[in-house]
């Protein structure tokens, strides 16, 4: 109880202290993140509200497909894409193992499968009436789907740090195709990963505290949007 | 009779099955500018569905639209959506402030700001809903709903107006209330085709009394297609 105490106030020390290899891990695991679920969301939303109101034939067979993926080992991934990136792979001449902008397309498929089901979920709650009103007023295509996400923004925005929540906490497909290096690939969790293994629990903790934070922050977010939605209806 | 002798829309030849069984099947029917007509039907009759089309909201199997004496074949959404607006029997406010969604049609035509204003007022004073502007149009209750959704409709001067069962499900006030602001969009001339089962084909604001059954649209009266199996309709002179 009290090395776990201790390694804590080291761990907090570390943070207060403005340790330049901690916050360097902390950057590149908040830079790659964001660029990921920033480009994920686009086309995840946009295949999320098509496979809503779409009707055609293997619909159903890429709805599974997407659920499926859901539950595929980050670890796999990351060996598929491993095998396409390394060297003597498909992709071998893009040079972009063991780059951020490797982390970046790995987390980006991570977050595509959650982030397509999950905005599935939420557009087949809306009340279709949402769209075709907007439609019978005049609106075009992008502004009547404009107009349907801002009806469903609480489920959009669950899809979002849910699917944000899967990235910046995986180690599996950062380690594989980042190769875990300091001050370049280096993320949270694979430094966590990292440290603990030789025995530094104070930084792992001190990475933990701020994936803490930035859980409890999120999920604050989420459910001061969604009382301020309540109070306004 | 009708006010303009040119029909605003003309639909010809139109189909809808579902599965094997044939809901609409209408050769020709005219609709014109400023004119009310009432559509009436059996529940399950396809009232909804012929308006939906017409709307351009619904798919159809075969079939011509004639706008403005031009003729279009148009799928889902097609080009009447500046013409012709659509009221759901629960018409669908957003999220968000009754203002807004009186502006929401001027903003999808890029009106001016200043412009844009100054018509969501008048629509407000049109309602009789000013004291409503800022509150959040989740929380109306259904006849208010229904008004504002008549306003936001109004605003947009469409030449042609669907409304759908629009007094479905209300207390007396609220009908009465939603009543008078349909009555003032016919004296306006606007034309509108209304799907009620509590408005009677007698009553003196209705142009025309369309009858759907077994997928055509007969007479009212005769219950027989009007022109034999053409189904043509003569608009009825207003009665009253």
């Amino acid at each position: 109880m009290t090395d776990l105490a201790q390694t804590t106030a080291e761990a907090m020390s570390l943070l207060m202290s403005g340790d330049e290899r901690l916050w360097s891990i902390i950057q590149v695991s908040f830079s790659t993140t964001v660029k990921a679920i920033l480009l994920a969301i686009p086309p995840a939303f946009l295949i999320g509200f098509l496979l809503s109101i779409c009707r055609f034939p293997g619909r159903w067979m890429l709805i599974s497909m997407f659920n499926t993926l859901l539950s595929v080992p980050t670890v796999v991934v990351g060996l598929l894409l491993y095998l396409l990136l390394s060297r003597s792979g498909p992709l071998g001449d893009l040079h972009l193992l063991f780059s951020q902008t490797a982390m970046v397309i790995g987390q980006m498929l991570l977050a595509f499968p959650l982030l397509v089901a999950m905005s599935l979920s939420a557009f087949r709650a809306a009340d279709r009436n949402a769209w075709e009103t907007a439609r019978t007023l005049g609106a075009g295509p992008f502004r009547a789907l404009t107009t349907l996400m801002y009806e469903v923004r609480f489920g959009l925005a669950a899809a979002g740090i849910a699917s944000y929540g899967r990235i910046i906490s995986e180690v599996g497909c950062s380690m594989m195709i980042g190769g875990n290096i300091m001050n370049h690939t280096r993320n949270i969790p694979t430094a966590i990963a990292l440290e603990t293994s030789k025995g530094e629990f104070a930084q792992g903790i001190a990475l933990g505290m701020v994936l803490l934070v930035l859980a409890l922050g999120l999920n604050f977010f989420v459910s001061l949007m969604q009382r301020r939605g309540e109070i306004t209806t | 009779m009708n006010k303009n002798p040119r029909p605003l829309l003309g639909i010809r030849k139109l189909r809808k099955q579902f599965g094997s069984e044939m809901l609409l099947d209408i050769d020709h029917l005219d609709l014109f500018a400023g004119q009310a007509a009432l559509l009436k039907g059996r529940n399950g009759a396809g009232k909804t569905t012929l308006m939906r089309i017409i709307a351009g909201l619904e798919k159809y199997n075969q079939g011509t639209f004639i706008l403005d004496g031009e003729g279009v074949q148009h799928g889902r959404h097609g080009p009447q959506s500046n013409h012709v607006i659509y009221l759901h029997q629960c018409p669908f406010l957003f999220d968000t402030s009754v203002l807004d969604n009186l502006a929401y049609g001027l903003k999808c035509r890029k009106m001016d700001r200043k412009q844009r204003d100054r018509k969501v007022a008048e629509a407000l004073r049109w309602s009789g809903l000013e004291h409503l502007a800022e509150r959040n149009a989740k929380t109306l209750s259904g006849g208010e709903k229904q008004r504002i959704a008549l306003a936001r409709a109004w605003v947009l001067q469409p030449s042609l107006l669907l409304l759908d069962e629009p007094t479905a499900n209300m207390d007396a006030e609220s009908r009465e209330q939603t009543s008078f602001l349909i009555r003032r969009l016919i004296n306006e001339g606007m034309g509108i085709v209304i799907c009620s089962h509590e408005i009677k084909g007698d009553n003196s604001l209705i142009d025309r009394v369309l009858h759907l059954e077994q997928g055509a649209i007969l007479d009212s009266h005769n219950l027989k297609p009007i022109d034999g199996l053409m189904g043509k309709i003569t608009p009825l002179a207003k009665e009253g």
